[in-house]
This record gives C-alpha cells, sequence and structure tokens, in this order.
C-alpha cells in the first residue's frame, strides 16, 4: 500500500475516477493539503479543509463529473471511501 | 391621498441585537477551535441574550423603536403583526400574542407565527406584499418580526462563534421607503431534507455539510426560477447590491463565488472584485451579531444599505434561505432614501454600544439562557440580577424583560 487512492481494494475503476477527481478538486481548492495524507480512510476535514472548502470541493468535483447528487445523500464526516461511492452512483 | 400606490414592500426597519456581545475570537479560543479555520468564519462579534430576554422581549425590543417614530395614525392601520421564528414558546399561543399586547398595537390586527426555520421571515414578506397589493384594506399596513434566541453552546463547534440572537422588524405597505418589491419577480426552490433542526427546546442539531450543499443547490435553484419568470435577468448585471441570508460571511462569499462560476466561468480575481463590490457591505452588520435566523437577511439588506454609497435607484437582488428546506430569490428597488431611512435606526451604533463579555462571563449566560424556551408553569426571573452587566452597554434604551411564567402565562415588564 502507498496511499494512493488507485491501491485501495474493493474500489472500481469509476470509483477510482471519482476518487481522481475528488483528489484534484481538493488539491485545487486547497493547495496546501499534504498529497499523501489524500486516503479513502480519511475525511476532507482531516485533511484541512473547512466547511467552505469541503463544499466548494464536492461542488467542482459535481461539475467536473458532470452529476447531481442529491443533497440528502451528503452528510458530516464521510470519509473520501463513502464522498466517492455516493457519487459513483450517479455516474 | 388617493390613487394607486407606486409599489408595496418594506416601509421602514429595525433591529434589535442584544444588549451583550461577545467576540467571536474569545469563543474560538476559550473552546480550543482551530485557529486556522478562523478566517472562513471572518465574523468580529456574537451577540448573546441576557436571562430575562426571550422571543417576545427580542421581538419588542426590535419593533418599538420603529413604531416610536411612526405616526400614531399609521400605527393603527397595522392590521396584521406575524412573527417568524424557530424558537416557539407555546405548541399553540403564539409569540405574536404577547408582542402584540407589550407593543400596544390596535385590537382590529390579524395575529399569526410563522415557521420555515431561517426563510419564515421571507414567506411572511412575500405573503404580505401579496395581500397588500390585492387591495382588500387599502393603505393597511403590516409588521413583521422575525425573532430568534441561539441555543448553540460548545456542542455546535464552528457554528457556535456565529450564531446570534436578536429580532428584526420590518413594516410593509404601500410607502416602501426601504424596499420596493419588483412586483413577480421572485424564484422559489423547496425540498425535504434534514440539514439543520430544533427538535427540542434546548437542541439544536445541524449536518453543516448537508446544510451547505442544500443552501447552494438553492440559490442556484431558486435563481434559475427567477430567471425563468424575469425576462433578461441577469445575475452578474441585474443587481447592484446582493443581500443573502448569513449564517457566517464564508458561506456568502461560498455561495457568490459558486453561482459565478457556474453562471459565467468568472475567473478568481472578477468574482473577488465583484464580491467587494456588491457582497461585502451587507456583511458589515452580521458580522456583529453572528446568525440571526429568519432576520439574517433583512440584517443583511439593511448592512448593505448602511455600507454602500447609492446616488440613485438601485436594484437589490435577495435570497433567503432556511433549512429543512425552503429557498426565495427575489428583488426589489432600493435608493439614497431607503439608506436614510435605515440610518433612522441607527443599527451600527446600537451594535457598538452593546456590553462586551468575556468568555467566562458568556459561558455562564449560556447555561443560563438553555431555560429560555423550556416549557415551564411557573418561574422567577429577577431582571436586576443582571443590572451591572446591562450597565455596560451604553445609553440603552428602555427594554422590556421577561419576569417570569405564572401558571404558564410569561410576565413581562419595561426596565
Amino acid at each position: 500500500m502507498n496511499g494512493s487512492a488507485e491501491s485501495v481494494p474493493g474500489t472500481d475503476s469509476a470509483e477510482e475516477r471519482v476518487l481522481a477527481v475528488l483528489r484534484r478538486t481538493t488539491l485545487e481548492i486547497v493547495p496546501e493539503v499534504d498529497p499523501a495524507l489524500f486516503t479513502p480512510d480519511r475525511t476532507l476535514s482531516d485533511l484541512g479543509c473547512n466547511s467552505i472548502d469541503r463544499a466548494e470541493i464536492v461542488t467542482l468535483a459535481m461539475e467536473e463529473l458532470d452529476i447531481a447528487v442529491p443533497v440528502h445523500e451528503f452528510h458530516q464526516g464521510m470519509d473520501l471511501a463513502a464522498l466517492a461511492a455516493i457519487m459513483r452512483k450517479q455516474l | 391621498m388617493s390613487g394607486t400606490p407606486a409599489g408595496y414592500g418594506i416601509e421602514a426597519l429595525d433591529v434589535y441585537a442584544g444588549s451583550a456581545a461577545v467576540s467571536a475570537r474569545a469563543v474560538f479560543d476559550g473552546r480550543g477551535l482551530d485557529p486556522r479555520r478562523f478566517d472562513n468564519v471572518a465574523s468580529d462579534r456574537r451577540s448573546v441574550a441576557l436571562p430575562f430576554e426571550d422571543p417576545v422581549t427580542h421581538a419588542v425590543n426590535a419593533a418599538r423603536p420603529l413604531l416610536d417614530r411612526l405616526a400614531p395614525a399609521d400605527r393603527d392601520r397595522i392590521e396584521l403583526l406575524v412573527t417568524s421564528s424557530e424558537s416557539g414558546i407555546d405548541y399553540s399561543k403564539s409569540i405574536a400574542s404577547y408582542v402584540h399586547r407589550h407593543l400596544g398595537l390596535p385590537p382590529t390586527c390579524r395575529l399569526l407565527e410563522t415557521k420555515q426555520a431561517c426563510y419564515a421571515a421571507t414567506a411572511a414578506l412575500q405573503l404580505a406584499v401579496g395581500y397588500l397589493a390585492g387591495g382588500l384594506s387599502p393603505g393597511a399596513k403590516v409588521l413583521i418580526v422575525s425573532t430568534d434566541m441561539s441555543l448553540a453552546d460548545e456542542r455546535a463547534r464552528y457554528a457556535e462563534p456565529v450564531t446570534g440572537t436578536g429580532a428584526v422588524a420590518l413594516l410593509v405597505g404601500d410607502r416602501p421607503r426601504v424596499l420596493t418589491a419588483d412586483p413577480g419577480a421572485f424564484g422559489v426552490h423547496s425540498f425535504e431534507t434534514l440539514d439543520s433542526a430544533r427538535p427540542g427546546p434546548d437542541l439544536d442539531i445541524a449536518d453543516a455539510d448537508r446544510s451547505l450543499m442544500a443552501y447552494l443547490e438553492c440559490l442556484s435553484r431558486s435563481f434559475a426560477d427567477y430567471r425563468s419568470r424575469v425576462e433578461g435577468a441577469d445575475f452578474a448585471t441585474t443587481f447592484d447590491l446582493l443581500a443573502l441570508h448569513t449564517p457566517f460571511s464564508g458561506m456568502v462569499r461560498a455561495a457568490h463565488r459558486r453561482l459565478m462560476r457556474e453562471l459565467y466561468r468568472s475567473p478568481a480575481d472578477a468574482v473577488a472584485a465583484d464580491f467587494e463590490r456588491r457582497v461585502a457591505p451587507s456583511l458589515v452588520h452580521p458580522g456583529q451579531t453572528g446568525n440571526l435566523f429568519s432576520g439574517s437577511l433583512y440584517l443583511a439588506l439593511a448592512s448593505a444599505l448602511d455600507h454602500a454609497r447609492l446616488d440613485g435607484p438601485a436594484r437589490v437582488g435577495l435570497f433567503s434561505y432556511g433549512s429543512g428546506c425552503s429557498s426565495e430569490f427575489f428583488s426589489g428597488v432600493v435608493g439614497p432614501e431607503a439608506a436614510a431611512a435605515v440610518a433612522e435606526a441607527r443599527i451600527g451604533p446600537r451594535l457598538r454600544a452593546r456590553a462586551d463579555l468575556d468568555f467566562a462571563e458568556y459561558t455562564a449566560l449560556l447555561a443560563e439562557n438553555t431555560a429560555c424556551l423550556r416549557p415551564a408553569a411557573h418561574r422567577d426571573v429577577d431582571p436586576a440580577r443582571y443590572a451591572a452587566l446591562l450597565g455596560r452597554a451604553a445609553d440603552r434604551p428602555e427594554l422590556l424583560a421577561l419576569t417570569g411564567v405564572r401558571d404558564h402565562h410569561r410576565q413581562y415588564a419595561w426596565i
């Protein structure tokens, strides 16, 4: 395990794509984030993103993937794997 | 006076945001919150209630100065009093019934309390404007008072430093000095979700992520609905000023940025310049109070009018969001006279006059304030216990205070 999103067992290629987009948008919105910390078991809060950063990262990722996740699917404290899973469903 | 009125909207506006406040920085430091997140909050002070205050006293203390500036003949034309609140004091008896009594409003006045989280005052305003425009009672006025108590304590984490308490009074009629509503210019977006709620009289629950996503989606969708009703409406050019529901300023900044990017793909520096010009004036007063719930949007409007330089008529775009959720984007026209009308309320000086609390004083008050909305058949409250604290508020006006509860009946006195 090298900690990258791509090496996680149990994720399919679509989910890997979502994680890659989330990783890119995270680094775009919060450039201070250490890319090595971006692992599916961490939350965006763990990476130091505040509530506004989190909303912007998710919004940007949805725009990039051209999807709309229903608001009720989001909740506080989701790790990146859970976030990727609800986005993956809309692909 | 005769003839068809030129329009309907807000004639006068006033605010009561408590007699005490604590600095957001003191709450951040006192709770050990991550100081790197303070910039996102971008708030200066949070208004704090004293234990003899409740939704009724807040409402009366906001509306009374407005009514004192009104001619008796105009005051007698108030035919509907609406209180909007998510701080209810009874399942049946409205806050409005107490407010009506303690403001001495005429008996020929309908009383009503509305609830839809932070959207409730806007719902009341839109219904009032529609009612007045219906012409059933020419010259009638409506008094809408949004009034709320904060329950935010350490459980609220990052929301605690930015959750305020207070009331905003709006007088609505056919001489709209403050804001003339654009008839038929609105857009709405509502759907059921649980993003924040108050399931008990001393319990707030909130999911910050879901709430933010709902707010952002609602701004985008309600503006799309507005645009479908108003030919040629353009977010970037139709509105000279913007006032948005302000839970904290970072939220407003994010919402503006998202819409500008979504609609125009605007580069970041252009978005920032537009924000400073059209949105920042609305955030000055809210930064001194914290979130005032459904009054928040109207405090933002007052702030825009107190801080933007208006040389002539200007159009304001307003966005109201209430968790749960219901939202609306609408617009109206203001001008130099609107700024003069709002200036009469002396909101800035009165916010500066509040007593400054240190963190220990603040937490002691929080503990006492949790009793405020809890039902009790009997309760004694002695406002004199807080005389020293209240004495630190400069030039305070006479205030209505809760003195107790007798057989479920709330008792009040002017102090």
